[in-house]
């Protein structure tokens, strides 16, 4: 047998198939079965019905939203400054942001518990802030990479042409740089609002007993109910698509900082 | 579930120090103190043919051994130390007893349903040690090997399970039936315990634990914890809901007070079901939070006034509170309280036909069950132990060894053990009696040897049927989920802006890439 280069190939279309194609497709079969085995849509009418699952996608979704804007507010400063400023030391100050993503999750929220716990006297007082607070923290990184690869890789003649054609430095920004920069946001939105949606570990360990779509599936597995949890995690899937279709299709994705990480 | 930190880092130790040595090859081995003779080990085990028993057990269950020398528990009748793990001695005990080698495939579960997921995924194992409720399930679906005859002959010496099981034990595993069967016939018991509420004594008097009521009470929001499982919770709710008929003393004097007690508290009429959801509601606004295992460590560092508690672990948190100077307490509340056991049972889809591999799997619990190794598990993982010893004394001289007042103790207090280590209820003038210091009347003592008159208001909680574990489940996602309808109108108005300006910048700049490429 000739070996091409195509061949390379072979190993990680195996892994597909076997952890990503195959797990997929007992989802949808559990998704729209009952308990018989039978075909059946009555877990998608119940998620659609139920005044429970529905708010728990709502309070998720407000959750992820909040999150994900004020990581945006946060990160895109910091960005900006640190792929402009041209300091040498850049890529050691971009280490420090990094950083704590290097040390394990439970322990950073662990800590961040105890530290909240000290600022508001009493955890269980505020559920919401710090759920917002803790995912914040921890998916700050990933927004802060995207845009910071996006902006340092602009073509600083962009700029300087529109200095030169009479633009001041804050209409610079807004007309050049930051249109410019919407696919690097675009990216590190979407790396931090599904996550957000989903990552419940954060939530118990903040003490916050109200569920998000994660810890919904995951009491609807505890109680043998595979059906029902299928189901979600299928319709979290469909609104991921969705999502993903209408920011895709960009020509020149941004590294997205994976090597980093 | 019933957990132990501090116990975690030895077991990760442990854990790695195995690994390290699956690496080491044989030739060093030898010369590794502390592994006696593991190479001849591996010799000879291939010379005969070995017994492989495969055990799944809960995290932290089990004595690891490798105890410090001044651990040592000495007793009138000897001294017991765990030098080597359970499991290790199980296999030399086998071999030297029965002249046979067995080699345990030790693994373990963290929750019921972990491992009967596990199982329904195709994990085969002999031996399990599930609570009751999983028991109960796995007999009903005809899963488990009934134990053997001669497990129940008390002529043979190493039947130590049946010589040594605490007798109101027995009773509870003969009159509890499923399916027409006594549980005694499928499980023997490994440890069990009640559930009750651990408190501390400076923020709460005594009077305000002696209810469920108080996890819903606001005079405590946000300093009570309650347990992250509908069982536990839903017990609790009953007893609240409940607590005006539970502590009448016209029903505690029905002469069918325990056949009443237990129907009321497995109660799981619709009616029933919506009145315990309301009352879950009020606890989630009340809540500090729902837990599995945090509770303790919060109830240490003092977030949290009120902890709902496995008595197992409630002897963990004393002691761990008590060696940082500071005192909690437990107790059982009036209404009622949950008595639960973890028992071992034999799975059909691991033992199958296999006498050999049964009567192993029997060694095995009945080697658990000899009274100096349920000293070590008890030592060790904080539960009791069912076994009461029978005519071996060492059990109660444990429990004497761990409570008896010391002498310079100002104010003592009889502690009538009877009902546990002779069976007999009514005894007064009995020699299983404990005298221990006064203070202990609701703190360790309390919690790992439950009085008869907690025994008495005890009930187990049945196994539920599918239809109504659907409408239980149901009502826990009612409580833990947010109900859409209690949206306020600035928030919908605030997200589905947000959401229109978002949906409008991305179709917008779809187009004109589209546009673009064209």
């Amino acid at each position: 047998m000739r070996f091409s280069r195509k061949s390379l190939g072979i190993p990680y279309a195996v892994f597909l198939v076997i952890f990503v194609a195959a797990p997929l497709l007992v989802l949808f079969y559990y998704a729209f079965t009952n308990g018989q085995g039978q075909f059946t849509l009555r877990n998608f009418t119940h998620f659609f019905t139920d005044p429970n699952t529905l708010g728990t996608l709502y309070y998720s979704f407000t959750i992820a939203l909040v999150t994900t804007l004020v990581c945006l507010l946060l990160a895109y400063p910091v960005a900006y400054f640190l792929a402009t400023s041209g300091l040498r030391s850049q890529s050691v100050i971009l280490m420090l942001f990094v950083m704590p993503m290097w040390i394990n999750f439970s322990l950073r929220i662990t800590a961040l518990k105890e530290i909240l716990n000290l600022l508001e006297g009493n955890l269980a007082m505020h559920p919401f802030l710090n759920a917002v607070v803790g995912m914040t923290y921890d998916f700050m990184p990933f927004m802060i990479l995207p845009i910071y690869t996006t902006i340092s890789r602009l073509d600083g003649a962009l700029c300087e042409a529109a200095m030169d054609l009479g633009a001041d430095s804050l209409q610079t920004f807004l007309r050049v740089t930051l249109p410019l920069s919407v696919p690097g946001i675009l990216s590190g939105v979407s790396m931090v609002f599904l996550p957000a949606m989903t990552n419940y570990v954060v939530l118990d360990m903040l003490y916050n007993s109200t569920y998000i779509m994660g810890s919904l599936i995951g009491s609807y597995f505890a109680a043998y109910n595979w059906h029902g949890g299928s189901m979600i995690s299928l319709i979290l899937l469909a609104m991921i698509c969705i999502f993903t279709l209408l920011t895709g299709g960009e020509e020149d994705e941004p590294g997205r900082g994976g090597a980093l990480l | 579930m019933r957990n132990i930190y501090h116990k975690k880092t030895i077991l990760s130790a442990a854990l790695a120090v195995l690994l390290l040595l699956l690496f080491v090859p044989g030739n060093i081995q030898d010369k590794v103190p502390g592994i006696p003779g593991s190479a001849d080990l591996c010799l000879q085990a291939q010379a005969e043919e070995t017994i492989t028993l495969r055990v799944c057990n809960w995290e932290e269950y089990i004595d690891l051994g490798d105890w410090d020398e001044e651990e040592t528990i000495e007793l009138p009748s000897g001294d017991i130390i765990g030098e080597n793990s359970m499991v290790d001695d199980f296999e030399e005990w086998y071999y030297e007893t029965y002249g046979k080698r067995v080699k345990v495939e030790y693994s373990t579960f963290g929750t019921n349903e972990d491992l009967y997921n596990m199982l329904t995924l195709g994990d085969v194992y002999d031996l399990v040690c599930p609570s009751e409720y999983l028991i109960m399930k796995l007999m009903a679906e005809e899963a488990l090997v009934p134990l053997s005859e001669d497990f129940f002959d008390t002529g043979d010496e190493n039947n130590y399970f049946i010589r040594g099981e605490a007798p109101f034990i027995r009773e509870i595993f003969e009159n509890s039936e499923i399916n027409g069967e006594p549980w005694s016939r499928y499980a023997a018991g490994y440890m069990w315990g009640v559930t009750g509420l651990v408190y501390n004594p400076e923020l709460v008097t005594e009077e305000q634990v002696s209810t469920w009521k108080i996890l819903a009470d606001p005079s405590y929001a946000r300093r009570v914890t309650i347990k992250d499982n509908v069982r536990d919770s839903y017990f609790a709710a009953v007893g609240a809901v409940k607590s005006d008929l539970l502590s009448s003393e016209e029903f505690k004097n029905d002469p069918d007070y325990r056949k009443k007690l237990e129907k009321e508290m497995n109660d799981t009429s619709p009616e029933m079901i919506a009145r315990v959801e309301d009352w879950l509601k009020d606890v989630k606004d009340n809540v500090f939070s729902f837990e599995t295992d945090s509770g303790k460590a919060d109830m240490i560092t003092g977030k949290v006034a009120v902890n709902f508690q496995w008595s197992g672990d409630a002897v963990y948190t004393l002691d761990q509170a008590d060696e940082d100077d500071y005192t909690l307490c437990f107790a059982v509340p009036k209404e009622s309280t949950d008595i639960y056991f973890d028992g071992w049972v034999m799975l059909k889809s691991g033992i199958g036909r296999d006498p050999e591999k049964q009567h192993a799997a029997e060694a095995f619990i009945n080697f658990l069950s000899r009274p100096d190794n349920a000293i070590r598990n008890m030592y060790y993982i904080g539960y009791t132990s069912v076994i009461s010893g029978g005519d071996d004394p060492r059990m109660f001289e444990y429990a004497q060894y761990c409570y008896e007042a010391e002498d310079d103790e100002e104010e003592t207090v009889d502690y009538d053990l009877a009902y546990f280590f002779s069976g007999d209820r009514d005894q007064t003038d009995s020699e299983f009696v404990i005298e221990a210091a006064a203070d202990q009347m609701n703190r360790q003592l309390f919690s790992q040897y439950p009085p008869a008159d907690v025994i008495a208001r005890s009930s187990i909680m049945t196994y539920f049927n599918d239809e109504q574990n659907a409408r239980i489940n149901q009502m826990w996602i009612n409580v833990r989920c947010y109900d859409i309808r209690r949206v306020p109108w600035w928030s919908w108005t605030l997200i589905i802006g947000a959401v229109v300006i978002l949906g409008w910048f991305l179709i917008k700049r779809w187009l004109s890439r589209r546009a673009l490429s064209h």
